[in-house]
């Protein structure tokens, strides 16, 4: 897929400068922005890094999970008692909350078969099943009255840098998926998973993986969640809500490709602040109908639509092979079967 | 491509949040010479808690025009109204933080007042904190929020511990007049939030310190907006209990309710925490049905029956509101509010850290039971006094029956309906 | 023993509320090959609707299902025309059509909050607390209704596919759209009529839950958890499969109270869930359309 091979120690330039530049300049955004705004850009940073972990495996893999709410919790919580109990500091105890919610992801490893639908519905009882279970057990979450962490003086700048580090990292690793072996192997598996046995990619192997590592990414950033907002509950962090958002933002920004999470994201914080301030009244429903118009006319979301103004504009070049492929693409006839089991009637 | 299309992206972000700064920048403004107190709130005022936010929202409003029709309020030698910078935080916790955020460090509120439902308070109070701003609520009962030592957080809720050990404490002078049997069974059963969690620790300690007096029979949790309370019903049912305490938000007494009565089931004693006494449990359920059950609130408008400034606050309500009778979530919106202007005046200055230090100390008399406010140190700065316990009577009227200081009507117990 | 008999009569009153929500949403996947996740919002809509009937024209609720009916079927084809016609279906389709009708219930939701605000609301008649009766408990006569209901849906849907010409090209249409296509069965009618009969279903159980639940404009998000896991335990598209379904998740549901701490209770639905899924992807009786 790639032919540009300008390239600095194997990135092309015309990808890692830019890059280099939107990291610079959000580095610089703290010198500028009031704390609120800066607050908010934090909040943003972090859904970002957690809608595009979820993006690995709903986008690249297109096993979409409505169940991720369960690593973003196990995560928070990890971090938020490591926190409470140790003098370990905090980007040691969100890497160790991350590291439990990969483990914990790998345990979903049955469900891995399970493809289109039945995928889903799997990790929404595990979702639940994991909110119920973690609401009930009051000595490690602290039950339905949660848990509160101690507030430190300045946390906030910090919290604003690792955020930022965290998203750029899941960026890179993103860009860095989508053009190696491996995610082209993922990308074999979403759209035939039997055709991607009979060449040898292992299916159940390769989602393991992909499925630990978003879990661990999304674990990561519910601790960073835990240490921004310095009280955490169950029903909060675990909640089908939450699961909801990571899928919204990659939706909104577009399934599938690598930038598509990070706009969703920003666009889900930052007009869901927005519509909450204008539109009390009308913001699920605003929502809701944003959701509609974009499945219904561009499955790509944002992205999507950028890409088409850019190639109106005359400047966007045709793509011959997609850059992405929608999760509504046309990835595998119908009744076809993609996982085999499960979808023949 | 990716390349290609990543440079376009990054550009687009670049300018995106550039743009995003720029506009944020405009809007923070200088700070000119003082010409009022600018108070800032969240509540629920769309959404599922958006009646109580309402409600709520009632009490802040006749406080501060009853502060503002006598010019404001005194600081420093001259008045200064007051003005609230309210915002709507839809009853979701990541909501109410950030908007929590956006007052003190967007708006530039000098004082915060709080939100309703713990959890929402427990979340937004730590901005309060970071930020060293003053915030005084009326919506967050659960003691843990008071558990963390945090300096400039201060509650009027009395804890809902409270309300277990004041049912309890009513269950109990029943037993001695020997109204109920000794040892008496006691089926606890409580939504697993703060809230229920709190009470079942006050029925727990009272229960432990009675030598003997009562017997946990079932001590069960169900989880908030429950359906089906079949099989939980069962279990009390099985345990031949002569306690029914149950905590729950409204919906779930109403749908555990029904299906409590068309179980066939009756306790001599029967409450639902804080529900029970209101319009529409008994349009949901039929006056019949809700009439012996015990509630216990924070505060109701027979207490305006002593005078005072409790029956000032009811007047000047139901002058606004056209005869509506205040219930607990007004009169708390207002004396939450009542209190900070206290604070304010007495510290005579509009300087954060003066007015904690006015709020710590604190006495004031008040419209709640007890008939004076404080913020004790030693209980994380939350109010305590006693709650009181009201009983639906088959005539319609809910009395308040406990305690006997406050009581304006007698308690029938053991319930009536279990008689036939 | 007695108690074994009071928890068992409580388990089959709750396969009867789950099977109600349920029909609907196994409808719609057995045919179409779409999980529709606005289920939840039309059960939610379903209840303000009867609430609505009963409050303004004081019509008992039994007495509106037909009107209820009637509302949620012509909603549920306008949203297939409208909406759910324009998507892939299977595997492809799959995550786009979840998320339009996720969009739609956000939709849903929003209305009723302005319409009716955020309160709770429940519907009373004289018969809501009634009981009777049997084997030496009570049971809640609105219980027993629901039951009834649950039980003659099932009859009725089986009636409909295989006496009518309509359910044979239901039947004809679910298990080979294209060839239906080929010997002149109109897919897209069989499919707009199949659609509003799920959601009419759904628009039932609504109406039957506002008789027993206070409900508010979030509401439905339980309901459609539960017609999950009952639709997959009996096998996606079967509709006696669902009732059996309802009647074993129930009966763990309800028993799992002797073991396990009530809160509990719910949790062992959804391990359940993933259990089948993963052991039996075709439900617990295997895969059979509409048999």
């Amino acid at each position: 897929m790639s032919r540009a091979r300008r390239s600095l120690a194997g990135i092309p330039l015309r990808a890692a400068l830019p890059f280099a530049a939107a990291v610079g300049a959000l580095a610089l955004l703290p010198l500028v922005l009031d704390p609120y705004a800066l607050n908010l850009v934090t909040l943003a940073l972090v859904m970002i890094a957690g809608a595009l972990a979820w993006n690995w495996m709903g986008g690249f893999a297109g096993q979409v999970s409505f169940g991720h709410a369960a690593m973003f919790g196990i995560g928070g919580f990890v971090a938020a008692r490591l926190l409470l109990a140790t003098p370990l500091p905090a980007p040691l105890a969100w890497l160790a909350g991350g590291l439990a919610a990969g483990i914990f992801a790998l345990g979903a490893h049955p469900t891995l078969r399970l493809r289109g639908p039945y995928f889903s519905i799997a990790t929404i009882g595990l979702g639940e099943a994991a909110r119920l279970v973690f609401t009930y057990w009051e000595r490690f979450t602290g039950g339905a009255s949660g848990l509160s962490l101690p507030i430190v003086a300045g946390g906030k700048e910090a919290l604003y840098s690792w955020a930022l580090a965290l998203a750029a990292a899941a960026v890179a690793a993103s860009w860095g998926i989508r053009r190696s072996r491996f995610g082209l192997q993922l990308l074999a598996i979403k759209a035939d998973v039997e055709a991607a046995a009979d060449v040898g990619v292992s299916a159940t192997l390769h989602q393991d993986l992909v499925f630990a590592l978003s879990g661990a990414v999304v674990g990561i950033a519910g601790g960073l969640y835990a240490s921004y907002f310095s009280f955490i509950e169950p029903n909060d962090l675990f909640g089908f809500d939450r699961s909801i958002s990571f899928v919204l933002m990659c939706v909104i920004g577009g399934v599938g490709t690598v930038l598509g999470p990070v706009l969703g994201a920003i666009v889900f914080v930052i007009l869901h602040q927005l519509l909450l301030a204008s539109y009390p009244q009308l913001y699920l429903g605003l929502y809701g109908l944003l959701l509609v118009l974009i499945i219904l006319f561009e499955p790509l979301g944002i992205s999507g639509l950028a890409l088409r103004v850019a190639r109106r504009l005359g400047r966007g070049g045709p793509p011959p092979a997609p850059l992405v492929t929608s999760a509504a693409g046309p990835a595998s006839p119908p009744g076809a079967g993609g996982g085999g089991r499960g979808l023949a009637p | 491509m990716p390349a290609r299309s990543l440079h376009r992206w990054s550009t687009v972000t670049v300018l995106f949040l550039a743009a995003l700064g720029a506009a944020v920048a405009c809007r923070s403004r200088e700070q000119a010479e003082r010409k009022e107190i600018r108070i800032g709130a969240t509540l629920p005022l769309t959404g599922a808690e958006s009646r109580i936010g309402g409600f709520y929202k009632e009490g802040y409003d006749l406080a501060f025009e009853e502060a503002n029709r006598q010019g404001g309020l005194q600081v420093g030698g001259k008045r200064l109204p007051v003005r609230l910078v309210l915002l709507d935080d839809t009853s979701s916790q990541a909501t109410a933080v950030s908007l929590a955020d956006r007052l003190v460090n967007g708006d530039k509120v000098d004082l915060l007042l709080g939100t309703y439902a713990s959890h929402l308070v427990e979340a937004q109070s730590t901005v309060a904190e970071q930020n060293k701003v003053p915030y005084v609520n009326g919506g967050g009962g659960a003691t843990d929020i008071y558990r963390r030592g945090y300096r400039y957080l201060f509650g009027l809720l009395a804890p809902v511990e409270l309300l277990g050990t004041t049912l309890m404490g009513f269950v109990d002078a029943q037993q001695q007049a020997g109204k109920l049997p000794r040892p008496a069974r006691v089926a606890l059963v409580w939504e697993n939030t703060a809230h229920g969690k709190d009470f079942r620790r006050g029925v727990r300690e009272f229960v432990a310190g009675s030598k003997g007096g009562y017997e946990i029979v079932v001590d069960e949790s169900f989880e908030l907006s429950g359906k089906d309370f079949g099989a939980l019903l069962e279990k009390v049912k099985a345990a031949r209990a002569d306690l029914f305490l149950a905590d729950a938000h409204l919906p779930d007494f109403i749908t555990m309710h029904r299906q409590y009565v068309s179980a066939g089931l009756c306790h001599p004693v029967v409450s639902y925490g804080a529900r029970g006494a209101e319009k529409a449990a008994a349009d949901a359920l039929g006056r019949e049905n809700v009439t012996g059950i015990l509630s216990a609130v924070w505060w109701n408008a027979q207490l305006a029956r002593k005078g005072g400034p409790t029956r000032a606050f009811v007047d000047a309500y139901e002058a606004r509101s056209g005869g509506r009778e205040p219930e607990w979530y007004q009169a708390l919106g207002y004396e939450t509010a009542r209190a900070l202007f206290a604070a304010i005046q007495q510290a005579g200055k509009v300087d954060r850290e003066a007015v904690r230090s006015a709020l710590a100390a604190l006495k004031l008399d008040s419209i709640l039971p007890g008939g004076q406010l404080s913020f004790p140190a030693g209980q994380g700065q939350q109010a305590h006094y006693p709650f009181v316990v009201q009983q639906n009577l088959a005539d319609g009227t809910s009395p308040i029956v406990y305690p006997e200081d406050s009581a304006t009507g007698r308690a029938v117990v053991p319930n009536p309906r279990c008689a036939r | 023993m007695a108690r074994l008999l009071d928890l068992a009569i409580s388990a089959v009153l709750l396969a009867g509320l789950y099977a109600t929500m349920a029909y609907g949403l196994g409808l719609v996947y057995g045919v179409l090959r779409v999980v529709n996740l606005a289920h939840g919002g039309v059960i939610m809509a379903g209840a303000y609707l009867g609430w609505v009937l009963h409050g303004r024209l004081r019509l008992d609720p039994y007495l509106s299902i037909p009107l209820v009916l009637v509302a949620t079927y012509a909603f549920g084809a306008l949203l297939y025309r409208g909406l759910v016609r324009h998507l892939p279906r299977g595997a492809a389709g799959g995550p786009a059509s979840l998320l339009l009708l996720f969009g739609v219930w956000l939709v849903l939701r929003n209305a009723a909050y302005l319409l009716f605000t955020g309160d709770d609301q429940a519907i009373r008649t004289s018969y809501s607390t009634h009981a009777v009766p049997f084997l030496g408990t009570w049971v809640s006569v609105n219980r027993l209704a629901v039951l009834g209901i649950a039980l003659v849906i099932p009859v009725a849907l089986h009636l409909l596919l295989h006496r009518t010409y309509l359910g044979k090209a239901i039947r004809a249409a679910a298990q080979n759209a294209e060839s239906c296509t080929l010997v002149g069965v109109d897919v897209e009618r069989v499919y707009t009529v199949t659609f509003g009969l799920g959601t009419a279903l759904a628009g039932l159980a609504g109406v039957l839950s506002a008789t027993l639940f206070a409900f508010n404009p979030a509401s439905g998000a339980g309901e459609l958890l539960k017609s999950f896991v009952v639709v997959v335990l009996g096998g996606l598209g079967s509709v006696v499969g669902t009732a059996v379904a309802a009647l074993i998740l129930a009966t763990v549901e309800v028993f799992a109270i002797l073991v396990l701490p009530s809160y509990l209770t719910a949790a062992v639905g959804f391990v359940m869930l993933v259990i089948v899924l993963v052991v039996r992807p075709g439900g617990l009786f295997g895969q059979r359309v509409l048999g």
